[in-house]
């Protein structure tokens, strides 16, 4: 064993003579991709991943044909690759050998990621080609929800656009109908109570649910992390920014959201509501609740605030005769402020990475510009996902108006009943800015929002501070 | 008389040990069984858990409090599992890898315990250390550097060397997985318990090494060939991170990637934990299989010589 | 013996494992060295054309991290608590199983279930033994395990919900953590007794030698080569534990509020993969690297003195 010490040495000698040698591959510039005469690429491989389950697959495979009926020699090579992490941990490695893919599904922070490889594609360069073929008309660009299509330039520099909205999903606010109509409750549109008596507001519907059932925790919020990004949001405070120095990206450590988070403690240590984290387990499952514990007590919440595509999760099991033990009503999330709406927008968006041969490219576009652009694409995308539409149109085919007209509180109308109330609220939506480190930012205030509001009773002002202060320091540690 | 006496107390005594003797065995045998049976509890305990989570819907996954067994037993998910992926296709890939990687990495294996344990050589010492140290760096950054590597991408060069590419071929898939310094360890241990004696005798006999190695080593080493056997099948058969990165496409694809893939994946985007349980319960049903084959040779030494401890 | 032919032969044995292990070990080993010791390396900035500055600052930043003695201390810990116990367990069921003939093959068969068993399942299974659902007074179920030692008059304890302390948590990733070793050690110690030369049982039996001195003096000495090779692979295994703390808490490495809390090193070089940081992941590795290489010269000393072939 003695002898492993001569082997570090030796690792040693070899390490210092590779260390003066640090290489740099010259990158291709894929900024240089906007030929002004881009013509239709033949006879190429465009490869797309993502990570569709079996059934949307299927959908995707039928749209590959009908691409494939107009553009018959490009061929689509699309790959399920496991969850969101996987495609981007593939992507990062692939890119280092220089074989990623052309397209691929993202999150905003995957992007920022992949930038410092100089290999996304600037989609700008695409939308506003002149040639029709390639370029999006004014028609087309704002058939996209404006909400999500301003995630592409939220990178930093305005002037680019890395990322195209594929199809979203936000939250919405589950309540639990039977039991609000019977007490005469009615739904909360804002967070704070203006005054004892104010009957709209969250606070005070929480307080009535908790004095006519003891037993029940009255809300369930799911997404911690989605709690606190859109109550910075609601309020404009302060959350993160991309900023060239790591200390200045994360700016959530401020007195005005321990204001928002201290509020939430109150209602916590009451018992008026808990988060997914917190109650360990699915908020859907408390909501939908019907089993008595040991106890013989059936605990379970009134109102559940949770993702637009999990809406199936948020109704209840129907009974043996088919009916439901209750009724469920979908509503807006709870603003802070209605003259500031709003509301968080999650899922995919795909983005372009540069290929050897700029052809590849311009055919990957033509596949994206294909299936973002065709309401029926996104419809039959949306009815069998749960996710909604990214383009208005969308909502005018039959197919879909079909669809949202069969909207109720069953099984299966429930999901085109919380895709209605997205619509609603599409003006509302916002997207963080993303930077590398922005995912730690959304993890940390998670968690900062778990452990603020459920400290032990009696915890003092310092201690609580004191959870801002870590979770920032963490952040910051992480990207350094 | 004298005699007489004694000859009375020792074959009471004998007597009387035997009786306890008896007993204690009996109790001795009955915390045994006690002792494995509880850990047996506990180690079944999990594999059980698989196949119930397999029969149960995703609604009743999700539930609150976890039903420790299905309320309605639906096999839908073993169904999907069939239909979804390509199960036979990958069966086919996974048994062709794992069966030559495991042949030609015993091959690899034997050569070099034998020479750790029998042969005396120069730096023998640094060789085995230099192998030792491989084991204690975390495995995700050899993959990133050995995925570079097989994809032609060489250091200190500006453009990968496309002929050196060689993701997407069997080969990727069994080559850089070959040695395992934990087996030729483990079998080093085990040549190293053969005692010498039987070396030297075969030298002066004028035995060739290999055939002292095929003849003499080998079968006394059964045992331990049989756990590496059955440890490298399963490494071929449950490996993961590398085939996806390597060869995932559809001539291939090997049976976890074709299973743990987005094939599970609800429509919501949740994985769908009864399905790929379903799956993973049909993949790990050769694996067991093949336990159960080998399982005798493990413990043949026993049975024959008919040992009760 | 050291003569020239045999220093040449031991080379040609050693010849295929060493090719392989150079351009699939060694090289990522020297990679990581070299990346460890460019300040600020990132993979994927290389490739947009950036270069780096040789020097230590990877180094400072792991060890500067707020979180870093965290870490240090469940990494160590938990592999000084788990290769003890899960050996001597492994050890004691691998005699146990030796020592009895009815049933020898059904458990045989069981302990050897964890390893077919998928470890997502074995996550599932862990989070329903001990994962409390609900808030306050209002509890839905406080896991399988509360409930048993609730039979004992024990009042619940919060093992892995948001609240629970890092000493609640450090037990069940130990727990974890040798359930999951049990059946490989099982495998390889039982190999190991199968070589021991049955002479000296019968030889210890003709002499009426109690069962703990057989054990001790008999069993321990024989399968000595097997225990070395097992504590000191755990012992590399356990300094790189990740999954099982992944398997328990999910990617947040801790409970819900005090995330990080069970995070480790190779749990801190995770979480630099996803910016393709590997300058600071491959410092990491190298910090963690020279840990285990001290450990396992203490322990391969300690084997040199104890261990029998």
């Amino acid at each position: 064993m003695r002898k492993i010490t001569a082997i570090l040495i030796l690792a040693a000698t070899i390490l210092s003579c590779l260390l003066l040698s640090a290489c740099g591959a010259k990158p291709d510039d894929p900024g240089k991709t906007d030929d002004p005469a881009r013509t239709v690429p033949e006879n190429v491989e465009v490869v797309f991943y993502h990570t569709m389950g079996a059934n949307l697959r299927a959908v995707l495979t039928k749209y590959i044909a009908e691409f494939n009926k107009k553009y018959p020699t490009i061929t689509i090579t699309e790959q399920s690759v496991g969850g969101y992490d996987d495609v981007r941990n593939q992507v990062i490695t692939e890119l280092q050998a220089g074989k990623q893919p052309a397209i691929a599904y993202c999150y905003p922070d995957h992007v920022a990621t992949y930038l410092r490889s100089k290999k996304v594609v600037d989609l700008n360069t695409y939308i506003n080609d002149k040639n029709p073929e390639f370029g999006l008309t004014e028609a087309q660009m704002n058939d996209f929800i404006s909400g999500y299509y301003a995630e592409g330039k939220s990178f930093g520099d305005e002037s680019k656009m890395y990322t195209l909205p594929f199809s979203k999903s936000t939250e919405v606010m589950y309540y639990n109908k039977t039991f609000f109509d019977a007490n005469g409750l009615s739904v909360p549109d804002h967070w704070f109570a203006n005054g004892e008596n104010d009957a709209t507001s969250m606070e005070y519907v929480i307080k009535k649910i908790k004095e006519i059932d003891k037993t029940s925790i009255p809300l369930g919020y799911d997404s911690e992390a989605n709690w606190f990004i859109t109550m910075t949001e609601q309020l404009k405070t302060p959350y993160t920014q991309a900023a060239e120095k790591v200390e200045d990206r994360f700016l959530f450590n401020d007195d005005k959201n321990a204001e928002f988070l201290n509020k939430f403690r109150g209602w916590f240590l009451n018992g008026y509501m808990t988060t997914q984290a917190i109650y360990g387990a699915y908020t859907s499952g408390l909501f939908t609740n019907t089993k008595p514990n040991d106890d013989g007590i059936v605990i379970h919440s009134y109102i559940s605030i949770g993702s637009s595509a999990g809406a199936t999760y948020q109704c209840p099991s129907a009974n043996d005769d088919g009916t439901y033990p209750f009724e469920v009503g979908i509503a807006q999330i709870p603003q802070a402020d209605t003259s500031n709406k709003k509301v968080i927008s999650q899922g995919p968006s795909i983005c372009m990475l540069a290929q050897k041969d700029s052809k590849v490219n311009d055919a990957a576009w033509l596949f994206i510009k294909y299936l973002l652009t065709s309401p029926e694409f996104q419809a039959e995308f949306s009815m069998t996902s749960g996710y909604v539409p990214v383009i208005r149109s969308t909502f005018e085919l039959d197919a879909y108006k079909e669809f949202l007209a069969g909207a109720n509180y069953t099984k299966d109308g429930i999901a085109a009943l919380s895709a209605k109330i997205c619509m609603e609220q599409e003006s509302n939506y916002f997207t963080s800015p993303a930077f590398v480190g922005s995912s730690d930012a959304r993890d940390k205030v998670g968690e900062l929002l778990v452990a603020y509001i459920s400290a032990p009773e009696g915890t003092s002002a310092a201690d609580l501070k004191k959870l801002f202060e870590d979770a920032y320091n963490r952040c910051v540690s992480l990207n350094k | 008389m004298a005699d007489r006496k004694e000859f009375v107390i020792k074959d009471i005594d004998v007597a009387a040990s035997m009786r306890n003797q008896k007993t204690a065995n009996i109790i001795r045998l009955t915390v045994i069984y006690i002792f494995l049976t509880l850990m047996a509890v506990m180690m079944i305990f999990p594999f059980y858990w698989m196949i119930i989570s397999s029969l149960k819907t995703m609604e009743e996954y999700r539930l609150n409090v976890p039903t420790l067994w299905p309320k309605k037993i639906v096999f839908e998910n073993f169904v999907m599992a069939f239909e979804k992926a390509k199960l036979l296709d990958l069966f086919l890939h996974t048994l062709y890898v794992g069966a030559v990687s495991t042949v030609l990495s015993l091959v690899v294996t034997v050569l070099s315990a034998f020479a750790f344990a029998r042969l005396n050589f120069k730096g023998k010492g640094i060789v085995f250390g230099a192998l030792m140290a491989t084991m204690m760096v975390p495995g995700e950054l050899y993959t990133i550097t050995n995925y570079l590597t097989v994809s032609g991408r060489l250091p200190f060069l500006e453009e990968s060397i496309s002929w050196l590419d060689i993701t997407n071929t069997f080969a990727v898939l069994i080559v850089p997985m070959l040695v395992s310094v934990y087996y030729i360890y483990l079998l080093r241990q085990t040549f190293m318990q053969i005692p010498n004696e039987l070396y030297l005798a075969a030298k002066v006999d004028g035995t060739s090494d290999f055939k002292y190695l095929w003849k003499v080593m080998l079968p006394l080493s059964v045992s331990t060939i049989i756990t590496i056997t059955i440890l490298k099948m399963m490494g071929s058969w449950n490996a993961y991170i590398w085939p996806r990165l390597v060869a995932n496409d559809d001539a291939h694809k090997l049976i976890t990637n074709g299973l743990r893939g987005a094939s599970f994946v609800t429509e919501a985007g949740d994985t769908n934990f009864p399905a790929q349980m379903a799956a993973v319960f049909i993949v790990s049903i050769p694996l067991f299989l093949v336990f159960v084959f080998l399982r005798k040779y493990i413990m043949r030494g026993v049975s024959r010589s008919g040992i009760k401890g | 013996m050291t003569d020239k032919k045999n220093n040449y032969k031991a080379w040609l044995y050693l010849s295929p494992a060493l090719v392989l292990l150079l351009i699939f070990s060694f090289y990522p080993l020297i990679n990581t060295f070299r990346m460890a010791f460019l300040n600020g390396y990132n993979g994927l900035a290389i490739v947009g054309g950036e270069t780096f500055e040789f020097g230590i600052e990877n180094f400072k930043t792991v060890i500067g991290n707020v979180d870093f003695k965290q870490y240090l201390k469940n990494t160590v810990l938990l592999c000084v608590i788990t290769v003890p116990i899960s050996t001597a367990l492994a050890l004691l069921i691998a005699v146990a199983l030796n020592s009895i003939k009815p049933l020898q093959k059904v458990y045989q068969t069981v302990f050897f279930l964890p390893y077919v068993t998928n470890s997502i399942a074995i996550g599932m299974v862990f989070n329903a033994m001990f994962t409390r659902v609900g808030v306050g007074d209002l509890i839905e179920t406080q896991g399988i395990i509360n409930n048993i030692i609730g039979i004992f008059g024990i009042s619940p304890v919060n093992f892995v919900n948001n609240g629970s302390t890092w000493g609640a948590n450090m037990f069940v990733v130990c727990t974890y953590i040798i359930w999951h070793a049990l059946p490989f050690k099982i495998l390889v110690l039982m190999g190991g007794l199968q070589n021991v030369n049955k002479q000296y049982y019968e030889a210890a039996k003709i002499d009426a030698t109690s069962k703990a001195r057989t054990f001790f003096r008999i069993t321990v000495p024989l399968v000595s080569p097997m225990l070395a090779y097992v504590i000191i692979t755990s012992f590399i295994g356990g300094f790189k534990e990740y999954s099982s703390i992944v398997g328990i808490f999910g990617e947040t490495m801790g409970p819900a509020g005090s995330s990080g809390q069970m995070n480790t090193i190779v749990g801190y070089v995770y979480n630099m993969l996803p910016k393709s940081n590997l300058g600071n992941a491959s410092a990491a590795s190298l910090i963690l690297f020279a840990i285990i290489l001290v450990v396992t010269a203490i322990n391969g000393y300690v084997s040199s003195k104890k261990v029998h072939y």
